[in-house]
């Protein structure tokens, strides 16, 4: 082994060279990582090229996330006998993600599985990868990689030797599902994804932000609510950042918590942090300027049950960042919340719409009570200099309900080892819009908007089934908690707990009713967990 | 438990008569065999339907598919997922052959393809290398490989053919043409590698609206028919627009008669529910039994569904009596549902140790 670059990293920060330890950690972290290539990869992996720009066979010709590096070095751990250490696998999955990650032009289209929400259905695949590929798991997962052709057919290779049995599946045996794998469909990946691209040389020259600093946070937690708070974030050692986070719900309780976080590909934040005793997860996207970060937190026992979160860093600049509720009823006196940050000066907001009284103000978030009386549509809130564009919608009236997420899945558990899995739901609000009818392209999105939950069987099959009885239960809050596995002895052929279902939103506006649903499958445990979908 | 004493207690359990017992000993016998996990061939007596003996099969479960002799006396099983082949002598469990398929370069997988020459003293397979290099994988074409089953505990290949991707269950025809269900169904001589179409699927001329037939033979057993079942799905579209709304779905089987190496392909019935496997009457080739969620029977000269009976639970898999009476329905759980082949009544059921899974449901007639 060569000499070893920790300890070369630890004399030159412990020499006092204050001015360039940053810079000198940075690179000195890549030689480690390299090193650990070396020492950990090249049993089986060779190494040619220039010891400062070596290629690694297999590795050097792909980019990925840091979910897709560490999803790949797993089972490099646990399918081929790779021996290495926690420290060294991070360090590895860090510098890899940091020298071949993607760009975040890239990764964009794909964030929701980065964010692991699982209840999408992914939309606008292409026929020839999603029978060829977005059969097994996500388009997400091989969207989110960037490789040569070669690399995409050395993967068809890798199916086919891991998984033997694919080429006889439904949808692949009634066709050359490996010439067609192999010859077309990664070659077509090799010109959609290919390993080089203008997007990612453009974000390897860009000077990176850090990321340190005070943002105000608004976002949503299951079962607790619509939150806003402060978050701050300091640099630790070896790129990490120390974090806390402090506010309250919308209901007035509060919220506080802490964790650590790290920043991959110069924009990939990923925290853990303990929120009043629970583990979450934070994974945001920072915008190019590291101004502002958004993306989703979760718990990390359960990674279906979490939230949006969006955090814009605080440069004493006068900022509104959301208005709760983000909607106002004609004609009504309502309550509302402006959070913002370094609020000064006027309040506006929009035509028609009257400030009737400020209850509470500070420079963070305004409480006050306003009555529109003007027209339908998106207001911009302003505080000062500081606006919101679109940040409030005035309705006439509430025309249509519409249930997040629109397709779930459920399992159940809790018998066998495998936990339940849950599903969080929130309801959405829209009035008609200009043509008066609800569901065209017009209608006025208002925003989130607190429900009744409740659910009944999907189709008549499964009234017959009685799955609303048998599948589950759903909470005040949208959380849907699903059965017991193993088989019920007091259901038809003993079958288990699962059922499709339809899960009921209720809104009252005005004393009316308006009703929405979304389609909600209760499925037997999926013994795999893995990084990515 | 010897074959005698089997015999004997079947024939007293059953309370019949020394005449008759004196006769049945002359009979035929028949064995259901079937492999359960985590790795067991169970040979189950089919005159008392109990399990006569169980043998242990060595390395983790394969598939469960399952190939005899000519005189069925002998089992060959896929173990070790797929990668290994042990024969056992099923009239005492003893493991007469053994073959590993792989090496630590090359990964060798069999899909169900599994037969035995006409003559018995060969065996076949069809293997799926992978060459394992240190940092890639290599994909390599399919080829029937031949092994001596006289070679024993240590068989190793003596000869091999290249053959297409994506084979599934092999049979051995009388005049030893392997018949191999892959996208078509082919023969290939196994002394001179020569491949024959024996009936055309994916590549049928029937035209721009029929949809490409989806065939898939997991299991085909036709013991009892001495014939090789793969069956498909298809559909006949009203237009070349291919809608698939207004579509009739279709059954279609290719069915080869191992006698003669002959085959027929049609649509045999209307597409209603999932069959995984069909089996014929042994006293009528129009009469087809059918199962998976349900068991069902039809008659495909008229292309009629005559009866559907609701199964508790999936069973991939059955297999019938030589006197076409009785039906067995098997494979995924770890019971075997017995069924009277008129009314599909259910007349009784065997347990079993373990779960089936997409175990072979066989039918070895022992003649005396
Ligand atoms: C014991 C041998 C062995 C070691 C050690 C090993 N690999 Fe691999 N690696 C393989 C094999 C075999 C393959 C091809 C099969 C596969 O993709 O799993 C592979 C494939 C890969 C691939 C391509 C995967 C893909 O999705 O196409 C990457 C990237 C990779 N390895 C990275 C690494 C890294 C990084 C290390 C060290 C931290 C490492 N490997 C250590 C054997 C090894
Ligand atoms: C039969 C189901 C199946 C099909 C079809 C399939 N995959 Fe996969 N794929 C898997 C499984 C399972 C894994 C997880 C492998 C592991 O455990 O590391 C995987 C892993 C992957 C990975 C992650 C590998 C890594 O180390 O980065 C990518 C990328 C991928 N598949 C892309 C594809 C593409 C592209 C296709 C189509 C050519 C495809 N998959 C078809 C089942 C499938």
């Amino acid at each position: 082994m060569a000499p070893t670059n920790k300890s070369t990293r630890r004399t030159l920060i412990g020499s006092g060279v204050l001015l360039l330890a940053g810079l000198a950690s940075a690179s000195v972290q890549a030689d480690d990582a390299k090193q650990i290539i070396r020492d950990r990869c090249l049993a089986c992996h060779t190494e040619s090229g220039d010891a400062s720009a070596p290629n690694f066979s297999r590795i050097s010709e792909q980019r990925k996330t840091p979910e897709g590096w560490l999803f790949t070095i797993n089972r490099m751990i646990n399918l081929r006998g790779l021996q290495i250490s926690d420290d060294e696998k991070r360090e590895v999955v860090r510098y890899l993600a940091d020298t071949q990650g993607l760009a975040p032009s890239e990764a964009a289209p794909f964030r929701y599985l980065l964010e692991q929400d699982t209840n999408l259905v992914e939309e606008g695949v292409d026929q020839a990868l999603a029978e060829t590929c977005a059969r097994c798991h996500s388009a997400a997962r091989f969207g989110l990689q960037r490789r040569t052709t070669e690399e995409w057919q050395l993967l068809v290779n890798f199916h086919m030797g891991q998984f033997p049995t694919t080429e006889f599946h439904s949808l692949a045996r009634d066709r050359k599902w490996y010439e067609i794998a192999h010859d077309e469909v990664a070659v077509q990946l090799g010109e959609q994804y290919p390993l080089l691209t203008p997007a990612w040389d453009n974000w390897k020259q860009a000077v990176k932000s850090d990321l340190d600093g005070r943002w105000r946070v608004t976002g949503f937690v299951p079962g607790k609510g619509e939150y806003d708070a402060w978050m701050t974030t300091s640099k630790a050692d070896g790129g990490r950042y120390n974090l806390s986070l402090e506010g309250q719900y919308a209901d007035g309780s509060p919220l506080s918590g802490s964790g650590k976080a790290t920043v991959y590909t110069g924009y990939e934040w990923r925290a853990s942090i303990t929120i009043d005793g629970v583990k979450m997860r934070q994974v945001m996207a920072a915008d190019a300027k590291g101004m502002s970060m958004n993306g989703r937190m979760f718990l990390a026992s359960e990674r279906e049950i979490g939230g949006v979160m969006s955090a814009l860093k605080d440069t004493k600049a006068p900022a509104v960042v959301a208005v709760m509720p983000s909607y106002l009823r004609k004609g009504e006196s309502t309550a509302l919340t402006i959070i913002g940050q370094n609020l000064d000066g006027d309040i506006d907001l929009g035509p028609g719409v009257k400030v009737e009284k400020v209850l509470e103000r500070s420079d963070d978030r305004i409480h006050l009570m306003a009555r529109a009386t003007g027209d339908e549509g998106t207001q911009s809130v302003q505080v000062g200099a500081a606006e919101l564009a679109s940040g409030l919608a005035v309705y006439g009236e509430l025309a249509r309900v519409e249930v997040t997420p629109q397709n779930a899945v459920a399992r159940i558990g809790g018998m066998s080892k495998m936990p339940k899995v849950r599903v969080a739901y929130r309801a959405v609000g829209y009035s008609a819009g200009a043509d008066g009818k609800p569901g065209t392209e017009d209608d006025l999105r208002l925003g989130y908007m607190p429900a009744e939950w409740s659910i009944k069987p999907a189709d008549e099959m499964a009234a017959e089934e009685k799955d609303a009885e048998f599948a589950g239960t759903i909470d005040a809050a949208g959380i849907f908690t699903p059965g017991d596995d193993g088989p019920n002895p007091k259901r038809k052929m003993m079958a288990n707990n699962v059922g499709r279902l339809a899960v009921v939103a209720s809104v009252k506006d005005a004393g009316e009713a308006v009703e929405g649903d979304g389609s909600l499958l209760v499925s037997v445990p999926d013994f795999v967990r893995r990084v990515l979908d | 438990m010897k074959l005698k004493n089997v015999l004997k207690s079947a024939g007293v359990l059953g309370a019949v008569g020394l005449g008759s017992l004196a006769s049945q000993a002359m009979a035929d016998q028949e064995f259901l065999l079937t492999i359960t996990r985590p790795n067991q061939l169970h040979v189950i007596d089919m005159s008392s339907n109990t399990i006569a003996r169980t043998c242990d099969i060595p390395g983790p479960f394969g598939t469960g598919s399952i190939a005899l002799s000519p005189d069925n006396t002998h089992a060959y099983v896929l173990s070790n997922g797929t990668k290994d082949v042990y024969g056992f002598d099923i009239r005492n469990c003893d493991i007469t052959f053994k073959a590993e398929q792989s090496s630590p370069t090359e990964q060798v997988i069999s899909m169900q393809s599994i037969a035995v020459s006409a003559d018995g003293k060969e065996l076949y397979t069809v293997q799926n290398p992978i060459k394992k290099l240190s940092d890639r994988f290599e994909v390599e074409q399919p080829r029937l490989a031949v092994f001596n089953i006289k070679d024993g505990m240590d068989a190793k290949v003596v000869r091999t053919f290249p053959v297409d991707r994506r084979i599934t269950k092999i049979a051995v025809t009388d005049e030893n043409e392997v018949i191999l269900g892959g996208a078509d169904l082919k023969g290939i001589n196994p002394k001179t590698g020569e491949v024959r179409m024996v009936s055309k699927l994916a590549s049928w001329e029937k035209g721009p609206l029929w949809l490409p037939p989806d065939a898939f033979a997991m299991h085909s057993q036709g013991e009892q028919m001495h014939e090789y079942i793969m069956p498909y799905v298809t559909a006949k579209f009203d237009s070349e627009d291919w809608n698939f709304e207004t579509a009739e779905w279709w059954w279609g089987i290719s069915r080869v008669d191992l006698k003669t190496g002959k085959a027929t392909r049609d649509e045999v019935l209307p597409f209603q529910f999932i069959i995984f496997n069909f089996v014929a009457d042994p006293r009528n080739p129009d009469i087809l039994y059918g199962s998976f969620n349900t068991l069902s029977k039809h008659d495909i000269s008229k292309k009629e569904t005559l009866i559907v009976h609701d199964m508790p639970h999936t069973y991939y898999d059955l297999n019938i009596s030589g006197d076409g009476k009785t039906l067995y329905v098997g494979g995924t759980s770890s019971d075997i549902s017995i069924h009277d082949s008129d009314t599909l009544e259910k007349i009784g059921s065997i347990q079993l140790t373990g779960d089936m899974s997409t175990s072979d449901l066989r039918v070895a007639t022992i003649r005396n």
